[in-house]
């Protein structure tokens, strides 16, 4: 399945491109990107968040759930063929899932806040904003442990080290023969 | 002590720029080739490179613009910062190993040299080396700028340079950059990237500490301040809108990978297995460094709201008035002097692969070689370029926006529509082809061209740079599926599927 990765990536990439061309044909919002604060120039302010999400927020919550597939099959493709292994993939799965948890906590949350004007905070801001500011942070880090951790078994083994070496030195071969 | 506020500013400012001298000076005797000058004989340590990789991530953009951004469109801008993690691992799992697999093979000194032995072709190479050369351009005049115009503000609150002109600074500025630049060339570079890495940090933790205690309720007190104004300024989405934050996501995360002066550093580590504890420790630096963009962004909208702070004149003097309101004279120093470090590490990235792009790439598209003695024309070449730069910086300044405005189009979204597919997916797939990779590099160009030349404003904030960089993708992958699969050179071959 994942011999064909770049398959996947080109229609997350087409699939995407269609999500940005039905969001640019939806029915607009006045000020959809912000307008100038009354009292504070320099300032933009967002005012109506649920009329700025009433035609595009599904179709803004799949480009960005697309994006995040897109990633995990761009780092299933900086691995050699031969190392994606079914615990390499199960890992790549269990980081999107992750990921995708923490995109639909942050959409539902902001959606919750929309509706009923509450919202609690953690750790310094309101939750919604908190899923963004250390969800996202902390959403790509199984990425990241799976590269540093897993770097001698997936990205570059002592096989792999070894061919390198023997590649380097036929070119240093081939150079004095030339 | 308050009374030497900004003594104690100009002499940390000062203290940093005879560092930058000194190792400029240290570093000279440590070059003795083109490969010295350009990748550091790729023989960098895993600290000095991590250091390098996230101080040359994080610009003056980052000390000045971003918490302007979050003065003016909220949590919007955080898109920009929270994608680091992202970005950095998408570098790492598509770019670093390649790059620097071949970088040894090939013994390759830039990025155009990368992509001319992965395809095959001069006119990759040309093309990416001239995309180089149009951004390094943009880029450099608006750190030189933003440079003076900090060094100015900073010098004329003492008695002494109270009437000092932007000219001077430009000059005095630029001087320093060139300086250890010419001498030192990439290992000047990235050794002074390390202390500046270093200053980041230390600014970015203590910023956070001074910025939760303007309000007695912390962090929770602002958000909640800027809550009641308008509560999608505070929400994940900020005022810019969901499009344009996510349209962040993409081309800031995705589009780390694609940064020349970034991934070149990923050629320049000693032992390719250090890649494992690069990554981690660039993405630590680089969040410590970040917190000083969120919490000052948050704090001076909260303290302008709620009238603790006068409004500002523009949204980019959030942090020189927080630094002069809430810092201490000395926390403000070290602010300062990791400002001007955050501007010169980019700074020099760019120069040295603007300079490498110029004597060795472009001449050897052109003519099949580059020019002789590379180490000589290389010093030549980036005091010419940063002296060009810092002119196009003055014109802009005084005369007309116009084109250093255009040029800085082709800033980070650019490099990352356009070089992203061609370097991050090329290295990684086979069947890329080199029709693929001019047609990618080509569409990406020229969509940011026009829509930045046009001033075309897309529905929702969706940005050009997100367009170039999604169409560029699928072309690049649409094209080298239509094309004939290209016959690479063994030893490629052999790279590729290791």
């Amino acid at each position: 399945m994942t011999k064909n990765v770049i398959y996947w990536i080109l229609a997350a990439c087409v699939s995407m491109g269609l999500l940005l061309l039905a969001i640019g044909m939806a029915d607009s919002v006045p000020n959809a990107s912000g307008q100038p604060h009354t009292k504070h120039p320099g300032m933009l302010i967002g005012m109506d968040g649920a009329a700025r999400l009433a035609h595009i927020g599904l179709l803004a919550f799949l480009f960005n759930s697309l994006l995040l597939t897109l990633i995990v099959c761009l780092c299933i493709l900086g691995v050699s063929e031969r190392y994606r292994s079914s615990k390499f993939l199960a890992g790549m799965g269990a980081s999107l899932l992750f990921m995708l948890a923490i995109w639909w906590m942050m959409f539902s949350t902001h959606q919750n806040f929309l509706q009923t004007g509450d919202t609690s905070y953690f750790m310094g801001f309101p939750v919604p904003t908190a899923w963004q500011v250390y969800g996202t942070w902390l959403g790509a880090i199984p990425l990241v442990m799976m590269y540093s951790c897993g770097f001698r078994k997936f990205i570059y083994t002592r096989d792999d080290e070894e061919e390198f070496k023997t590649l380097l030195e036929q070119a240093v071969l081939d150079s004095q023969k030339d | 002590m308050e009374a030497y506020r900004q003594e104690i500013i100009v002499g940390s400012v000062v203290l940093y720029m005879l560092f930058c001298i000194a190792t400029g000076l240290w570093a000279m005797r440590r070059t003795h080739d083109s490969s010295d000058f350009f990748v550091a004989g790729r023989g960098l340590g895993p600290i000095v490179v991590a250091l390098a990789l996230f101080s040359s991530t994080l610009s003056g953009f980052g000390f000045v613009g971003g918490p302007g951004l979050v003065y003016s469109i909220g949590v919007s801008s955080f898109w920009m910062v929270v994608i680091s993690s992202t970005g950095y691992a998408i570098g790492f799992f598509l770019v670093a190993k390649r790059i620097r697999m071949i970088a040894e093979l090939r013994d390759c000194l830039s990025l155009p040299d990368i992509v001319a032995a992965r395809y095959g072709s001069d006119t990759v190479r040309f093309l990416i080396a001239l995309t180089i050369v149009l951004g390094v351009m943009g880029y450099l005049a608006t750190q030189i700028l933003a440079m003076a115009v900090v060094m100015q503000a900073i010098l004329s609150g003492t008695e002494t340079f109270a009437d000092i002109g932007l000219v001077t600074c430009v000059v005095i500025s630029s001087a320093v950059l060139i300086f250890y630049c010419v001498t030192g060339g990439i290992i000047a570079s990235v050794y002074t990237d390390v202390v500046q890495g270093f200053i980041m940090m230390i600014a970015g933790s203590l910023i956070l500490m001074t910025a939760v205690s303007v309000f007695d309720g912390g962090m929770q007190e602002a958000s909640a301040i800027i809550l009641a104004d308008d509560s999608e300024a505070i929400m994940p989405f900020g005022s810019a809108g969901v499009m344009a934050s996510l349209g962040w996501f993409f081309v800031f995360g995705l589009g780390l990978a694609g940064q020349p002066h970034l991934i070149t550093k990923m050629m320049m580590n000693k032992k390719m297995s250090d890649n494992r504890s690069i990554l981690p420790m660039s993405l630590f630096g680089y969040v410590m460094a970040a917190l000083l963009w969120i919490s000052i962004g948050v704090v001076m909208r909260a303290a302008v709201i709620d009238g603790v702070v006068e409004p500002l004149a523009l949204p980019d003097d959030a942090a020189s008035t927080f630094l002069s309101i809430f810092a201490n004279p000395f926390l403000a120093g070290i602010v300062f002097a990791g400002l001007f470090a955050a501007i010169m590490s980019t700074s020099d990235a760019f120069l040295n692969i603007g300079t490498a792009a110029i004597i060795h790439d472009i001449p050897k598209a052109l003519s099949g070689k580059s020019v002789e003695n590379e180490l000589f024309w290389a010093r030549v070449v980036t005091a010419l370029l940063a002296a060009v730069a810092a002119g196009f910086a003055l014109y802009s300044h005084y005369a007309d926006a116009t084109l250093v405005a255009l040029l800085g189009a082709f800033g980070w979204g650019t490099f990352a529509a356009s070089i992203f597919p061609v370097v991050a997916v090329g290295l990684n797939w086979q069947g890329a082809t080199v029709a693929g990779a001019v047609t990618a590099t080509i569409s990406a160009l020229l969509i940011n061209f026009v829509v930045q030349l046009a001033g075309i404003v897309l529905p929702y904030g969706i940005s050009g740079p997100l367009v170039a960089f999604v169409t560029s993708m699928i072309l690049f992958i649409g094209v080298s599926l239509l094309t004939k699969k290209p016959e690479l050179a063994p030893d490629i071959q052999r790279v590729l599927r290791i």
